[in-house]
C-alpha cells in the first residue's frame, strides 16, 4: 500500500491541473458611487455559506435563491470597498448565474455609495474564502472614465487602486455620448424646448394663430430660441461644473418643471408672442444647473476637466439639434392645418403643461 | 449546456472587457453545480479539528491532494494547504506535513519552493521515501537529471527505484535500454496506480522512439488501470492528433472539457475537423488563460503556448509564452512547443536554450528531429 501512496504523489507531480479558485470583482466608478458585481464559483459559495440545503449533492437555482441573504451577509463581512477614508455602503440586488470556463458562478450585483466626493482611488479589503482556500484570489476589474484597470486581490489586507486619468480623446467621446444620452433620456429639457418651438412656425394675428407665410421667419424664430437656450444653459453649466455657483437640486429641478408649465401655458394663453427667446434664455439658465447635476454625479476626470465639460455640452447641443431637425420641418409642413394650429397647439401644450405640473408637485414636495 | 449569453460573455472577456452576461435559470429545480465530497460547508468542522490535531490534518490533506489528482481540480490543493498551514511553521516536527506541503507546491509548479520544503522534511527524517521520490520528480521536470537520479536511488522500494531511475535515464541518452528495462519490470503484482505510471512511462518512451503503435498499446493499458489519469489521456490524445485521428480525440476526451489541458486537445481536434464548436472551446480557453495571467501564475503556460500556436495561429505570442514556460519546466513537451513556436515565428534561433538542453543531455525524440535541423 505504501507504494501506491508513493505513486499517487509522483503522478500528482506530472498531472495537469484545473483552474484555481478565483472570485471576480467588477466595479464601475461613477462619481462617488460604485456599481458592479461579485462572482464566486458555486462550489466556493457552497463552502462559504452552504447552498445545498437538502444535501442531495446538487445545488439548484431554488437553493441558491433561498440563500441570497446568507450570501449578502458573507460578502458584507468579508469584502470592504472604500475611498481610503470612508467605507462605501453596499446594496445588493438579486443573484443570478454566470457560466465560466470551470462551471457556474454565483453573480451578485451591487451598488455602493461612497460619500460625497468623486473617487480618485478605490480601496479594497477582500477576504472572501479566507481560511478556506489560501490559494483563492479576487480578480478585480475597475472601470472608470471609460478605461478599465485590473488587479489581483490576495486577501492580505487593504489594497489601494489609484484610478488612472483618461486620455483626452477618451474623455471627449465618453462625455459627448453622455451629453447626447442625457438630453434624450431627460425628457424635461426637450419638452421645454419643444413648447417654445411649437409656435415658431406660426404667428399671432387677431387673437389667433396663423401660419407664417415663409420659411425664413420660422427658421429665424427657431434659431433664436435654440441659440438663447444653448447660451444660457452652457453658461450656468460651466459655472456649476467648476463649482463657482451651486444651487440645491430640489430648487433647480422644481424650477425646470415650472419652466415647462409656463412655456406650455404660453401657447394656450399667449402672453409672450414675440421674443420667446427671452423665456428660453431666462429658464435656460436654470436648465444648465440641471445638466450640471449629471456631471456632478459622474465627476469631471482629473486632467481632462475642460475637455470633458466641453464635450458633454457639445453632446447636449447635438442631441437637442437632432430633435429640432427631426421635428421642426414636419411642424413647418403642417403649420397651416387646423390640426396643428388647434389640436397640437392647444391640446398638445395642455398635455405637456399637465405632465410638468405633476413633476413640479413631485419635485417640490419631495 | 452553454447559453448563448454565457458564450457572449466569454467572447467579451477575450475581447478584453470583463463584463459578464449573467442569466436567470428558468426554474427552481435547475441544477447549477454538483457538490463533490470534501467541498461541503458542513465539512469545515473537520478542518477546524485538523487545526488542533495532526492525526486529523495529515489524512485530510492527503485526501484533498488525492482529490486534486483524481479530478484535476486545483481548489483541492488550496484546501490541503489550508489544513496543513498550522503544521508547517518554522518549528514543525512533522516531516509528513512538510512532504504534503511540498506536493501542493509542486502541483502548482512552484518547483523551487517544493525543493526547499523537501529539504526541511529530510532534515527531520533523512530516509523519507516520499520526500526523495517527490524530489526526484521535481528535479526531473526541471531537467536536473543527475540530481534526479541521485534522489531516485534514495527511495528504498526496489520497484519504485527502478521505475524512477529508468524514467530519467530514458531522457538522457539511454532511451532504448530504459524502454527495455521498464518492460522487464513485472507488472503482475503492481497496484493499479503504479501500473498506470509504468504504462505511461513506456507509452511516452515509445512515442519518443517513433513507435506510435506500441505507444497506443501502453496508453490504453494505462487508462484501463487508471481511467482518471488525464496525463495519460492527454499524451494519448497528442498521439492521435499527430496521426490525423482527430475524431477519436473527441471520443477519448468527451466530458473532460473542464480540464484546460484536455480542452486544448479537444480544440485542436475541432480545428482539424473544422467543427464550429471550436469557437466556443477557444473562447473558454482564452478566458481561462486570461484569468491565470491576471492571477500571475502560469500553471498552464505550456498549454497557452500551444493554444496560441495551433489555435490562434499567433507564433510571436506563442514564442513568448513558450519562453516563459521554459524558465519553469523542461519536459519533452516544453522543448517541442518552444522549438515549434520559434520555427513558426521565423526565428529558430530563439529556441537555442531548448536545442542546447537537448544536445547537452542527449535527449532522444523523433518528434524533435526536423526541428533540431531547422536551427540556424
Amino acid at each position: 500500500m505504501r507504494a501506491a501512496a508513493i505513486v499517487c504523489l509522483l503522478l500528482t507531480a506530472t498531472a495537469h491541473a484545473h483552474i484555481a479558485s478565483n472570485g471576480f470583482l467588477a466595479v464601475k466608478v461613477e462619481g462617488a458611487r460604485l456599481s458592479g458585481s461579485i462572482e464566486l464559483a458555486m462550489r466556493d459559495a457552497e463552502l462559504a455559506v452552504g447552498l445545498d440545503s437538502n444535501r442531495d449533492g446538487a445545488i439548484t437555482w431554488g437553493e441558491l435563491r433561498s440563500h441570497q441573504r446568507d450570501l449578502e451577509l458573507y460578502v458584507r463581512s468579508r469584502l470592504a470597498l472604500g475611498d481610503g477614508t470612508h467605507r462605501c455602503s453596499e446594496e445588493f440586488s438579486s443573484v443570478e448565474v454566470n457560466e465560466r470556463v470551470d462551471g457556474n458562478y454565483v453573480w451578485l450585483p451591487f451598488t455602493a455609495d461612497c460619500g460625497r466626493s468623486r473617487l480618485s482611488r478605490v480601496v479594497v479589503d477582500y477576504r472572501l474564502l479566507q481560511g478556506i482556500d489560501p490559494s483563492h484570489r479576487g480578480l478585480l476589474s475597475i472601470t472608470a472614465w471609460g478605461g478599465t484597470q485590473t488587479g489581483v486581490l490576495n486577501g492580505q489586507g487593504e489594497q489601494s487602486i489609484a484610478l488612472e486619468h483618461p486620455s483626452a480623446w477618451r474623455a471627449f467621446t465618453e462625455y459627448l455620448q453622455t451629453g447626447i444620452w442625457h438630453i434624450w433620456s431627460g425628457i424635461d429639457h426637450l419638452l421645454f424646448l419643444l413648447s417654445l418651438l411649437l409656435p415658431a412656425v406660426l404667428r399671432r394675428r387677431h387673437r389667433h394663430w396663423e401660419a407664417v407665410p415663409l420659411a425664413a421667419p420660422a427658421f429665424v424664430n427657431i434659431l433664436k430660441v435654440v441659440t438663447a437656450f444653448t447660451i444660457a444653459h452652457s453658461l450656468t453649466l460651466s459655472l456649476a461644473a467648476f463649482e463657482v455657483v451651486r444651487l440645491p437640486s430640489r430648487l433647480t429641478e422644481s424650477v425646470i418643471a415650472a419652466s415647462i408649465v409656463i412655456a406650455a401655458l404660453n401657447n394656450i394663453f399667449p402672453k409672450v408672442t414675440e421674443g420667446r427667446w427671452r423665456i428660453a434664455f431666462a429658464f435656460g439658465l436654470l436648465h444648465g444647473f440641471g445638466f450640471a447635476s449629471v456631471l456632478a454625479d459622474m465627476g469631471l476626470p482629473p486632467g481632462a476637466r475642460v475637455i470633458s465639460l466641453l464635450s458633454f455640452n457639445l453632446g447636449v447641443e447635438v442631441g437637442q439639434l437632432a430633435v429640432v431637425v427631426a421635428v421642426m420641418p414636419m411642424a413647418y409642413a403642417i403649420r397651416a392645418t387646423t390640426f396643428y394650429r388647434q389640436t397640437v397647439m392647444r391640446w398638445g401644450s395642455s398635455a405637456i403643461a399637465t405632465l410638468a405640473l405633476v413633476w413640479l408637485v413631485q419635485r417640490a414636495v419631495g | 449546456m452553454i447559453s448563448p449569453s454565457a458564450c457572449a460573455a466569454m467572447l467579451a472577456l477575450v475581447a478584453g472587457t470583463a463584463a459578464g452576461a449573467p442569466f436567470v435559470p428558468r426554474d427552481d429545480s435547475a441544477v447549477l453545480a454538483e457538490v463533490t465530497p470534501g467541498t461541503r460547508h458542513s465539512e469545515l468542522a473537520a478542518r477546524q479539528r485538523a487545526a488542533q490535531r495532526l492525526d486529523v490534518a495529515l489524512p485530510l490533506a492527503q485526501l484533498y491532494i488525492k482529490q486534486a489528482r483524481n479530478t484535476g481540480d486545483l481548489r483541492f490543493l488550496g484546501y490541503a494547504e489550508a489544513v496543513l498551514d498550522p503544521w508547517i511553521g518554522p518549528d514543525t516536527q512533522s516531516a509528513d506535513a512538510l512532504v504534503l506541503h511540498a506536493t501542493v507546491l509542486q502541483s502548482r509548479h512552484d518547483f523551487s519552493g517544493a525543493l526547499a520544503v523537501l529539504e526541511r522534511a529530510r532534515a527531520l527524517r533523512p530516509n523519507d521515501a516520499q520526500a526523495w521520490l517527490t524530489s526526484a520528480t521535481v528535479l526531473r521536470v526541471l531537467g536536473e537529471y543527475e540530481k534526479s537520479l541521485a534522489a531516485c536511488k534514495s527511495i528504498g522500494d526496489a520497484v519504485v527505484v527502478e521505475l524512477c531511475e529508468q524514467g530519467v535515464r530514458g531522457l538522457r541518452g539511454e532511451l532504448t535500454s530504459a524502454y527495455a528495462a521498464i518492460q522487464q519490470i513485472d507488472s503482475q503484482e503492481m497496484p493499479p496506480l503504479e501500473r498506470a505510471w509504468r504504462d505511461s512511462e513506456l507509452g511516452e518512451m515509445a512515442v519518443r522512439l517513433g513507435r506510435d503503435g506500441e505507444a497506443e498499446h501502453w496508453f490504453q493499458n494505462g487508462l484501463r488501470a487508471s481511467p482518471g489519469d488525464f496525463y495519460i489521456r492527454a499524451a494519448y490524445a497528442d498521439l492521435l492528433l499527430r496521426n490525423g485521428r482527430a475524431r477519436e480525440v473527441l471520443v477519448l476526451l468527451k466530458g473532460q472539457e473542464s480540464l484546460e489541458p484536455l480542452l486544448l486537445r479537444i480544440a485542436i481536434a475541432q480545428k482539424a475537423m473544422r467543427d464550429p464548436a471550436l469557437e466556443h472551446s477557444s473562447a473558454r480557453l482564452a478566458a481561462a488563460f486570461a484569468a491565470e495571467a491576471q492571477r500571475g501564475d502560469g500553471v498552464h503556460r505550456r498549454e497557452e503556448a500551444r493554444f496560441l500556436l495551433e489555435i490562434r495561429g499567433d507564433p510571436q505570442a506563442a514564442l513568448g509564452a513558450a519562453l516563459e514556460n521554459w524558465k519553469v519546466q523542461r519536459e519533452a513537451d516544453d522543448v517541442l512547443v518552444l522549438m515549434r513556436a520559434a520555427q513558426a515565428a521565423g526565428v529558430p534561433q530563439a529556441a537555442q536554450p531548448a536545442v542546447a538542453f537537448v544536445r547537452e543531455h542527449g535527449v532522444e525524440d523523433v518528434r524533435m528531429a526536423g526541428l533540431m535541423g531547422a536551427r540556424s
